[in-house]
């Protein structure tokens, strides 16, 4: 018996290892969430190196990948540069747009509200002097345009057309200086005549009785035939009245931003 | 004709850029009256008659684009022009400061007569409330787009091998330093 395990040692070891570690493994599936001894000091051991070996490996690939295998990145970079070039665009487009369909929202409501027929323009130029206040709009009699038209924007008066061609027009603003608006002050319907300053209107004939506050609305009144009544000219700003003569010293400023007009309804027809 | 022509485009490409562009950037005070220093070098280099007619062509393309009544340019850059002549046959018109200087006078000139029509003619009192707190920035637009088409022009003129004029002293005297 002795001969037989001498002479099958290695065997009768390998099978009774080979038994052992199916029992262990057996015994180690019932208990999966225990870790033994074993293997906490394996992986307390290990987990040094292991950060070791993670962060130079991490480390040569990132040279490798950044700083010799670079053999698309110059293509790619181009094409994502390009790519980004063509979506900022398309945003600014898109956002020029928006804003310029919330302005056409605003004017065709402002249509609605007036009951008259009126031709949308776009504002293309301005006046070559720096003293003169008028604008070129991009329509003109082949629109069916003519003189004398009133133009105004969704905040207010803008001003009439004085010379036309073909396709454009030159519209006379409200704060030109020879320009001058019949207007009412919309709270205590006092009468004046707004005239421009270039930046803002001063409103003359207005009498000293009368009840004006800073603040007040300006509107057209609808004499002289061209603006129609009602339309918003300017805040009264300043008031002054001297101690004798019979009109008070009025200023206000327009309720429309000339520095940033650029769509205009010019007024062509009857009330509707 | 051909000098006269060239005027004519270069007065209706300032004009597109006082209407079209300078407006995007700047303010009304803030715009150069270039047709205003096209004047001033015409009454400088051009001979009496020529000078004259392109003024008024000059005149009417300013008066096409600005305000609403033909003829106040045309007067406005006829008087200016007729003074540079006066002067020009006495001062030494090589002088690229004297064109500067001419450029103020011009400014100062184009302001005083435009407010004297404007009240006097046309009825439009406010326009001194207008044109008076923008002279100063006038001033400075006006020297600042005179030097840059100095500038501009010297380099077209040795561009093209052009040696005339006051551009000539600005070219030679940066040769002689370089």
């Amino acid at each position: 018996m002795l001969d037989l395990f001498r002479r099958y040692r290695f065997l009768f070891l390998a099978v009774l290892l080979l038994l052992v570690t199916v029992i262990l493994y057996s015994y180690n599936l019932r208990k999966k969430t225990t870790t033994t001894f074993f293997e906490r000091a394996v992986l307390t051991f290990a987990a040094p190196f292991q950060s070791a070996i993670d962060s130079t490996s991490d480390s040569v690939k990132g040279v490798w990948s950044n700083y010799i295998w670079l053999v698309d990145t110059r293509q790619h970079n181009l094409e994502l540069e390009k790519e980004n070039a063509e979506l900022r665009a398309r945003l600014n487009q898109m956002s020029e747009y928006r804003l310029e369909n919330e302005r056409l929202k605003r004017l065709l409501a402002f249509v609605d509200d007036l009951d008259m027929a009126a031709l949308p323009a776009q504002v293309v130029g301005e006046d070559a002097s720096n003293w003169a206040r008028t604008i070129i709009i991009d329509k003109g009699t082949s629109a069916g345009l003519k003189n004398g038209l009133a133009v105004v924007a969704a905040d207010g008066v803008v001003g009439r057309i004085i010379k036309i061609s073909t396709n454009s027009a030159r519209v006379l603003l409200i704060t030109d200086a020879s320009s001058a608006v019949a207007s009412l002050v919309q709270r205590t319907r006092t009468r004046g005549v707004a005239r421009g300053r270039g930046e803002d209107l001063s409103v003359e004939y207005s009498l000293r009785s009368a009840d004006i506050q800073a603040g007040d609305l300006l509107v057209t009144s609808g004499m002289g035939g061209i603006f129609p009544k009602g339309l918003p000219i300017g805040r009264i700003e300043t008031v002054e009245k001297d101690q004798y003569g019979l009109f008070q010293r009025l200023s206000a400023t327009t309720t429309v931003d000339f520095s940033h007009l650029e769509e205009v309804l010019v007024i062509v027809g009857n009330p509707l | 004709m051909r000098r006269f022509f060239f005027y004519l485009i270069l007065a209706l490409i300032f004009a597109l850029l006082q209407t079209s562009v300078f407006p995007l950037f700047f303010s009304p005070n803030w715009r150069p009256s270039l047709i205003l220093l096209l004047v001033l070098y015409v009454g400088l280099r051009e001979p009496s008659l020529r000078a004259v007619v392109t003024c008024l062509f000059l005149g009417a393309i300013q008066d096409s684009f600005c305000g609403h009544s033909v003829g106040l340019y045309l007067t406005v850059y006829l008087t200016i022009l007729l003074i540079v002549l006066g002067l020009s046959e006495q001062l030494n018109i090589e002088s690229s400061p004297l064109l500067l200087a001419l450029v103020v006078g011009g400014t100062l000139v184009e302001n005083l007569l435009l407010w004297f029509y404007l009240t006097v003619l046309a009825d439009s009192a406010p326009a001194l409330h207008i044109l008076l707190p923008g002279v100063p920035q006038q001033l400075i637009v006006n020297l600042l787009a005179a030097l840059l088409l100095l500038a501009l022009l010297a380099r077209v003129k040795r561009l093209f091998g052009l040696r005339r004029g006051f551009t000539s002293l600005i070219v030679a005297g940066r040769a002689h330093v370089s």
